[in-house]
């Protein structure tokens, strides 16, 4: 891998670490595990529009993984962990098909699929079918939650498109 | 511009299926029946509407959650995790159970006998 692009890469995800240990300063107003913004994931549907497959889930999992480990809730890693690959599984082939202009709308699958990923690692730790009763609270902050982080992302490349960026 | 209809109509629908959903699931059972599950296995089982009030404590690995029955209704007193998410829950009054996931542990409302008309209602 050539520099330039490590460089890219790691600056990715130093910027979605940053945006995620802030967004755990906010208080959640919403006592339901899963229900958040995820802001980070802006950089996550920046990167699976911009970068090769493979690149996209380094950016993620490291983010994922030191984000567990700074924000010292290492309990929740499986859940987010579980919730990162639905969501990598889906957008990835998404993003083929979805033309960037509708990224907000692609966003909101990802955003989708990364809560149907976690309450399913939920039912699984658990053993209880009736924690999927928690889907369709989440699966509307899950609109919500992608349709932001998705405009935010489409917001960044606007201000991309006119410079020499690459 | 079909692609982009498509795409409307999913997450639409998606947004939709979240909302009617989340209705359903708000509703108050009408059953009476609780039971506290850790990890799978029904550790406590009873009937809220004829329970006397008292705290149970559900241990996991070293760590307590304080369940406590009052009034005919349930909810985490105190818990260990740090997130303290199962106590924020407050009451058991829907479908959606109390869950703490740190400690396995899921109290919800079962369908037990005459709770049939509930679910076809």
């Amino acid at each position: 891998m050539k520099t330039r692009r490590l460089t890219e890469l790691a600056m990715l995800t130093a910027v979605a670490l940053i945006i995620f240990v802030i967004e755990l300063q906010i208080p959640n107003p919403f006592p339901i595990p899963g229900v958040k913004l995820g802001l980070a994931n802006i950089i996550t549907v920046y990167a699976v529009y911009h970068y090769r497959p493979g690149e996209v889930m380094m950016v993620v999992f490291v983010r994922v993984f030191l984000g567990a480990l700074f924000g010292g809730v290492m309990s929740t890693l499986i859940y987010s962990l579980a919730g990162s690959i639905f969501c990598l599984a889906g957008m990835i082939p998404l993003s083929r098909v979805i033309e960037e202009k509708y990224i907000w709308l692609s966003s909101i699958l990802g955003a989708v699929l990364h809560n149907i990923g976690q309450i399913t690692a939920a039912v699984l730790v658990t053993q209880t079918l009736g924690v999927f009763a928690y889907l369709p609270f989440l699966l509307v902050s899950g609109c919500l939650a992608g349709a932001f982080t998705g405009i935010c992302a489409q917001l960044i490349l606007k201000r991309f498109s006119g410079k020499a960026y690459h | 511009m079909n692609q982009k209809k498509w795409l409307f109509l999913i997450c639409g629908v998606l947004l939709l299926a979240g909302v009617i959903g989340s209705i359903l699931v708000l509703r108050r059972p009408r059953t009476s029946q609780v039971e506290i599950v850790q990890d799978g296995r029904v550790l406590y089982s009873f009937d809220l509407s004829s329970e006397e009030d008292q705290t149970i404590d559900v241990e996991y690995e070293g760590r307590v959650n304080r369940i406590e029955i009052r009034d005919h209704q349930i909810h985490v007193l105190e818990a260990d995790c740090p997130d303290q998410v199962c106590v924020n829950m407050g009451w058991l009054d829907s479908a959606a159970p109390i869950v703490c996931l740190p400690n396995h542990l899921v109290i919800q409302f079962t369908e037990g006998s005459g709770s049939l008309d509930a679910v076809a209602g």
